[in-house]
């Protein structure tokens, strides 16, 4: 017969204390981990040196490793592309002869627009750029979407700042230790952002649905304004996002808003940008731009 | 006596490695490593790979890892991964207590039954981590849970595996 699997120390006094005490210890660490969960739900900001510490220690790792992965998809992608040189070129030329005539109209344009502006003296900032980061690593464990980024308070990067890449919005910093800092995603359920319609500029709420698509909503109840295909930018409203930075395209809609994209893919983006908030005073609370619901 | 029994390898020269007692807590923490890997997804269905192996190792030997060390090796598992302080100090101490307790209800073990219990607390676990996140202001719909559960449970017995070839390399047999 198998001997029990259950805890029979015997006659030793010394194993049962140890039994005994053991339990008791986890008893204790039970109590203590509930304790630290609270504690983090009503006070995360007590853990922000010790969270930017083991972001320090673990992001080289992540880091180097991607580095490696890069380089060794890179080798496969290069020698693809070179099999495929004389197509691309043509296609390339095309693409960019068009680009061409579109920078023309798009300077023009800009022009219309500077004039425009100058006469309603409007005043313009551009949110200057903190630091440039790579995307090392995700929480693919959990169904909060944050991702990990190689640029921390050594480059300047603070705790509430927007980051961006040159697709659109990446999302904002939550953690940031010294070489690295952690990013909540626009895709995660707790990350709300006031957007605009680019067609026709309605105001709407992008909240994330956690599972890598967006939700949007409009703020004014009525007919559904979205479309299929369409275009959310932030509208900057809160401060945070500056103005007019991409955040999704429309793939579905439901019966009150619709589901989207987001233009900026964190797998596909090599660097992130990590800005000012448009307004300065936004940093003061960077927990959530006001909105309201 | 063959003289070959004595050379390294032999019958007579295997036993417990010298920290046989360290390797299924250090493997955990390892587990709970791969959560570095640099892998950026949009879904987070990969599973929590040290709250897996600590059940791998628990299921296999009650003595393997002290109930105890549950707590520091949660801690070890929230930092790496990132996740809310304490959420894993609290369910994997809450998990070795409720296997310690079911060790002395359950008539017989086998196979099946190990892998129910080990489904059941990895539900337990998502819909603790699903509510956690409901109160950090990231309320899920409970359809979420499902696939990365699902995935989770299907991956214990790889972790089932791990844990009991570690567990004859560690002691030697």
């Amino acid at each position: 017969m198998a001997p029990p699997t259950g805890a029979r120390p015997g006659w030793s006094r010394r194993a049962q204390y140890g039994l005994f005490f053991g339990f008791l210890a986890t008893i204790a660490g039970l109590l203590i981990g509930l304790f630290l969960l609270g504690l983090s739900l009503v006070a995360p900001q007590a853990y922000a040196g010790v969270r930017s510490a083991a972001l320090d220690t673990t992001a080289p790792i992540t880091g180097g490793l991607r580095e490696a992965t890069t380089t060794v998809s890179g080798l496969f992608s290069g020698a693809g592309n070179y099999w495929d040189a004389a197509r691309q070129n043509a296609q390339l030329k095309d693409e960019r002869a068009r680009l061409n005539r579109q920078i023309l109209q798009a300077r023009a344009i800009l022009n219309e627009n500077r004039q425009l502006k100058a006469a309603l003296q409007l005043r313009e900032r551009t949110p200057a750029a903190v630091a440039t980061g790579r995307i090392v690593g995700s929480s693919f464990e959990s169904q909060r979407r944050f991702a990990v980024i190689s640029a921390g308070t050594g480059d300047g990067v603070r705790v509430g700042m927007p980051v961006r890449a040159a697709d659109g919005l990446v999302g904002r910093v939550v953690d940031a230790g010294a070489t690295a800092s952690r990013v909540l995603l626009i895709s995660d359920r707790s990350n709300i952002v006031p957007a605009r319609l680019l067609r026709g500029g309605q105001a709407v709420i992008s909240t994330g649905r956690g599972d890598g698509t967006i939700d949007l909503r409009p703020l004014e109840v009525g007919r559904n304004p979205f479309r299929r295909g369409d275009v959310v930018v932030t509208s900057g409203t809160g401060g945070l996002y500056s103005p007019a930075i991409p955040i999704a395209r429309v793939v579905r809609l439901d019966d009150d808003g619709a589901i989207a994209l987001p233009l900026a893919d964190p797998s596909n983006v090599s660097f992130a940008l990590v800005e000012q908030p448009y307004e300065a005073t936004a940093l003061a609370a960077p927990a959530e731009p006001e909105v309201e619901r | 006596m063959v003289r070959a029994a004595l050379g390294p390898g032999g019958a007579l020269a295997r036993g417990p490695k010298r920290l046989a007692r360290f390797v299924p807590a250090s493997s955990v923490v390892a587990a709970s490593t791969l959560s570095l890997l640099p892998i950026v997804t949009e879904v987070g269905w990969v599973p929590d790979f040290g709250f897996l192996l600590l059940l791998a190792w628990r299921l296999l030997r009650g003595d393997a890892i002290p109930s105890w060390w549950a707590a520091p090796l949660g801690l070890a598992n929230d930092l790496l991964t990132g996740g809310p302080i304490g959420l894993s100090v609290a369910i994997w101490s809450g998990a070795m207590l409720a296997l310690d307790l079911l060790d002395r209800r359950t008539m017989w073990r086998d196979y099946w039954v190990e892998w129910g219990l080990a489904a059941l607390l990895l539900l337990v676990n998502e819909v603790a981590r699903w509510r956690i996140d409901a109160l950090m202001r990231a309320p899920h719909d409970l359809a979420v849970v499902w696939p990365p559960l699902i995935i989770s449970i299907l991956v214990f017995p790889l972790a089932a595996w791990a844990a009991s070839a570690l567990d004859r390399w560690r002691l030697g047999r």
